[in-house]
């Protein structure tokens, strides 16, 4: 594995004097993207096992960590002013299982507040912006990590996909981003937006650095009951090749529908069958999403009291009051719509007509995708129909931004595999593309991205840093 | 006339080795927030882990109570802001608990009675709220403990057959060795619903008592309870639905919370654990470890072995006792006597030393042993009390080794007895004098004299009766 990584990033770790000028060459840099919150390499390589730093698959690899993953020392804010001053007294499963095959988390990156947002602009923190262009957005909620990727700064980063948070800002960011099949890596240590539809994913340059990563992350573990060993075998590439593609008009921006084209030019070219396929049940994909997102949300972020961490409010007469004021004044706009959302469609007497109806979408949406991965082997799709979008009022409205996601939200609906891989630049931006596979078939999924990808022109990232000017500096 | 409907809601701490969800110890009394890690304590990120013992214990509980158990089964959450409450949800069940409509048997008076199962389910303990001044205190040691809640049926129909429901059930969860069943330190808790009605007319508005810590604050809230709708109703005044809370100094209950406070729970499935299907082995297992319970031991005691219901019941009442009883009966002692002997100096040997039955201190075989020594006159009842004390204190196990140590045994004849006692009445001529005067008190004294002489291997009544012929007295009987 050793050759898809650059053998100077085990030098840099391994060297202390080496791994300060990296970081303070990465803290300049970012001072204006702004894609970590918390950047320190020593405390990353003291978590790091000796041993396999020497030998492991992974070995002296540096990563960034979506601050909503639990990194033992780090700070652990979820992109929110309510856990401010927070520390993790323990460590995500990925990440430990990573810190196993040598990699060692230098830092933690942005997020929407709690994952909620694909812009990065729901974030309490300072807001990052796109290494491609300052005045644009990196995508969400993962746009950290995107951008921390994008701009050289680690060679790969982790971040969570609930509805798309991978891969949109992977796409916006014109890197990979990788979903896997939900279960196949354990949520523990995650801290919880949507827990029945979110998963961790990995951030690379290249489709093929995904591969190890998800080998060395992924796998069944106690300390999540829905995790499982992805175990599948299945080659995507073998027997007739089939790629389907969404029927219709699908509401593309220009520079996308110039991405997708290429795309299905790619496939068409490396001799696959395209079919066009219609999923009705789709349409509804948004609603539905959205409910039980806001549900489950609204259970999983009441633990945010002030109570036993975290920030709380000066103003404490009791403990009800106490509580309403911390998550008042703790909670972003965006967090509190969702909790109050998720709250009303909880309602006694009104779960049938919201709660339930959504699973009820949910269950047809995933026997949709089983019935289409019968006839083709993975779905072509395009990540997002717009490409980075200005931040601030010239961009997206929060309402189009939920309505811009149903090309992502399906794959954590139905649970399925899903990589965002970049056809190139138009109009002086990225474009991302998105492939979905059946259930465990991730490993072939990545090498399919790989062998697709290598159709494209390699796309030269705006990397501001390169691990050279280190090590020869 | 009135018909009383009385519902417990129980709540048991199951005996796990860990916490339902998380791997930190079940140990109570510890220091405050010692038992505690990021699951219980509901930090970001963190996932639960359920127990499998818990479920087994639950399902164990469930067969017991003879309910359908549940084919499969899942938990829910139950949202609610509460300062104990780490996560402010409860993982708890609500559609698809792990037992449903049941039953539990027990004796009321000799009388079997039964009570209807609504359903049983596991959820979660909270931690606890230590109130000091104006301000609280919080422990969370047993937040996340596992708690199994049983609900019955209002078919209970009196203060006191819901203290006798009670500690029956108690028995019950000790015997399948599921909880503690220590109302005290709240192993065991219980909530009552009460509702008195005209006869004839069903169930009255109901109303809740909560604060419960032992099964007679049970009896006394509730006929409190009955006492006061009885009341109402008698002056024509409606009696409201709302929960009230025992207060022990004042002895009654005062108003918590009215039905128009009442939560809205918002339940729905907990995402993070898939739904548990038992599989046949587990089920198996539930199966081959049911015990026969108290109620049905106490009976066949009455029925079989024409025990009194008192004597009964307390051999029934504990597990290690009633088999350790049957060992007894098993190993050759007579049945009156195993219960006598448990009864009496066993019972007083464990309160002395204390032991327990099943502990191996005092093999039921070394008992029987000792026991039927003294159907053979081998040793006297007094000597075997010794023996079995002796074995207790000196850690012996085999009786033969401690009567060699002492060595006791029979008195040979009375030729040999007789010579004692004259050797005793020629040095004691006061005593014998006082005797033959009628001060029988001196009979004692000597007796005294004579058993330690003998060590205590004489027959007490023979030694009497020729004291008493070699000072030239009648026997007084
Ligand atoms: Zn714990």
């Amino acid at each position: 594995m050793s050759e898809l990584f650059p053998a100077v990033w085990k030098q840099i770790t391994s060297s202390p004097r080496h791994l300060k000028c990296y970081e303070q060459a990465v803290a300049a840099l970012d001072t204006d993207t702004c894609a970590f919150l918390e950047l320190r390499t020593d405390l990353g390589v003291s978590l790091a096992e000796p041993a396999v730093k020497e030998y492991g698959s992974l070995s002296g690899i540096p990563f960034a960590v979506k601050d909503n993953i639990a990194v033992k020392g780090f700070q652990f804010s979820c992109g929110s002013q309510i856990l401010a001053g927070l520390r993790s007294p323990y460590t995500a499963t990925a990440v430990e299982r990573l810190l196993h095959a040598g990699a060692v988390p230098i830092g933690k990156t942005n997020l929407d507040e709690f994952g909620m947002g694909s812009s990065n602009q729901n974030s309490a923190c300072k807001p990052t912006v796109n290494p491609w262009d300052l005045s644009r957005v990196p995508g969400g909620s993962s746009g950290g990590s995107a951008a921390a990727v994008s701009a050289g700064y680690v060679p790969f980063a982790l971040g969570s996909d609930t509805g798309g948070s991978v891969r949109q800002p992977a796409a916006f960011c014109g890197i990979f981003g990788f979903k896997p099949t939900y279960g196949t890596v354990s949520r523990y240590g995650l801290a919880a937006y949507a827990s029945s539809l979110e998963t961790i994913g990995f951030m690379t340059a290249q489709a093929e650095q995904l591969i190890p990563i998800f080998e060395a992350a992924s796998g069944a573990d106690g300390r999540d009951q829905t995790s499982l060993d992805c175990s599948d075998t299945t080659d995507l590439t073998e027997g007739i090749q089939t790629v389907a593609v969404l029927a219709g008009d699908l509401g593309l921006d220009a520079p996308v529908l110039r991405g997708y084209s290429k795309a299905i030019e790619a496939f068409r070219s490396l001799g696959w069958n395209i079919v066009e396929v219609k999923l009705p049940s789709l349409d509804y994909a948004v609603p539905s999403y959205y409910t039980i997102a806001s549900a489950e949300a609204s259970a999983n972020l009441a633990r945010y009291t002030g109570v036993r961490y975290g920030s709380r409010s000066r103003e404490e007469h009791d403990h009800q009051h106490m509580v309403r004021r911390t998550r008042d004044e703790g909670f972003g706009k965006e967090v509190k719509l969702r909790i109050l959302l998720g709250t009303y469609v909880l309602r006694e007497g009104f779960q049938d007509q919201y709660y339930v109806q959504a699973q009820k979408i949910r269950t047809l949406i995933r026997n949709e995708f089983s019935k289409l991965f019968t006839k083709a082997g993975v779905l072509l799709l395009p990540t997002f129909p717009i490409q980075a979008f200005p931040i601030g009022d010239g961009g997206l409205t929060s309402m189009q931004q939920k309505l811009a996601d149903r090309f992502t939200l399906p794959a954590n609906l139905a649970g399925l595999p899903a990589v965002s891989f970049p056809t190139g630049i138009e109009s002086g931006l990225p474009v991302g593309m998105q492939l979905m596979g059946p259930a465990m078939s991730d490993r072939s999924l990545i090498r399919l991205t790989a062998h697709v990808s290598r159709c494209f022109p390699e796309v030269a990232l705006p990397r501001r840093f390169s691990p050279g000017e280190v090590t020869h500096g | 006339m009135v018909e009383i409907f009385i519902g417990l809601e129980i709540h048991i701490q199951l005996m796990t080795r860990s916490k339902v969800f998380c791997s930190c110890e079940m140990i109570s009394g510890e220091e405050p927030n010692t038992r505690i890690c990021p699951v219980c304590m509901g930090y970001p990120g963190v996932l639960p882990a359920v127990n499998e013992q818990a479920l087994f214990l639950s399902y164990l509980m469930g067969s017991a109570l003879n309910c359908t158990l549940a084919q499969k089964t899942w938990f829910d959450r139950k949202n609610y802001f509460y300062p104990d409450m780490t996560k402010n949800y409860q993982i708890s069940q609500f559609s698809s608990p792990v037992g449903r409509g049941g039953w539990m048997d027990y004796l009321e008076k000799g009388e079997l009675k039964r009570v209807h199962i609504h359903d049983i389910h596991l959820e979660e303990d909270a931690g606890k709220m230590v109130h000091q001044g104006n301000f609280s205190l919080l422990d969370y040691n047993r937040a996340g403990s596992s708690l199994l809640e049983i609900v019955t049926e209002p078919e209970l129909t009196s203060p006191e057959a819901a203290e006798v429901f009670l500690q029956s059930f108690r028995s019950l969860v000790r015997c399948l060795r599921a909880c503690d069943g220590n109302m005290e330190t709240g192993s065991l808790r219980c909530d009552a619903n009460v509702s008195v009605n005209s006869l004839g007319m069903g169930l009255g508005t109901k109303v809740e008592i909560k604060n419960l810590n032992s099964s007679r604050f049970v009896r006394k809230a509730l006929e409190y309870e009955v006492r006061r709708q009885s009341r109402l109703m008698q002056a024509g005044k409606p009696v409201i639905q709302e929960t009230r809370l025992w207060n022990e100094q004042s002895g009654k209950t005062e108003s918590m919370r009215t039905k128009e406070e009442a939560k809205d729970y918002r339940y729905f499935p907990e995402p993070d654990i898939p739904p548990f299907v038992p599989s046949e082995a587990f089920l198996n297992r539930v199966t081959s470890s049911l015990t026969e319970l108290p109620a049905a031991r106490e009976l066949r005691y009455i029925r079989e072995y024409g025990l009194t219901e008192e004597t009964a019941h307390y051999l029934a009442e504990e597990r290690e006792r009633a088999e350790y009883f049957e060992e007894l009966i098993s190993s050759g002692t007579e049945v009156a006597a195993a219960a006598a002997w448990i009864k009496g100096e066993l019972a007083k040997l464990q309160g002395r030393y204390a032991f327990s039955l099943s502990d191996g201190t005092l093999p039921p075989q070394a008992v029987t042993t000792v026991v039927r020594m003294t159907g053979t006159e081998e040793l006297t009842v007094q000597q075997a009390k010794q023996v079995l004390e002796l074995m207790v204190q000196r850690g012996i196990v085999q009786p033969e080794e401690v009567i060699a140590q002492e060595g006791f045994k029979k008195a040979e004849d009375d030729g040999e007895l007789k010579e004692i006692i004259s050797k005793i009445v020629a040095e004691h001529l006061n005593a014998a004098e006082q005797i033959r005067d009628g001060n029988m008190k001196a009979v004692g004294y000597l007796m005294g004299m004579v058993m330690k002489e003998t060590r205590q291997s004489a027959d007490p009544r023979t030694a009497r009766r020729l004291l008493l012929e070699e000072i030239g007295c009648k026997q007084e009987e």
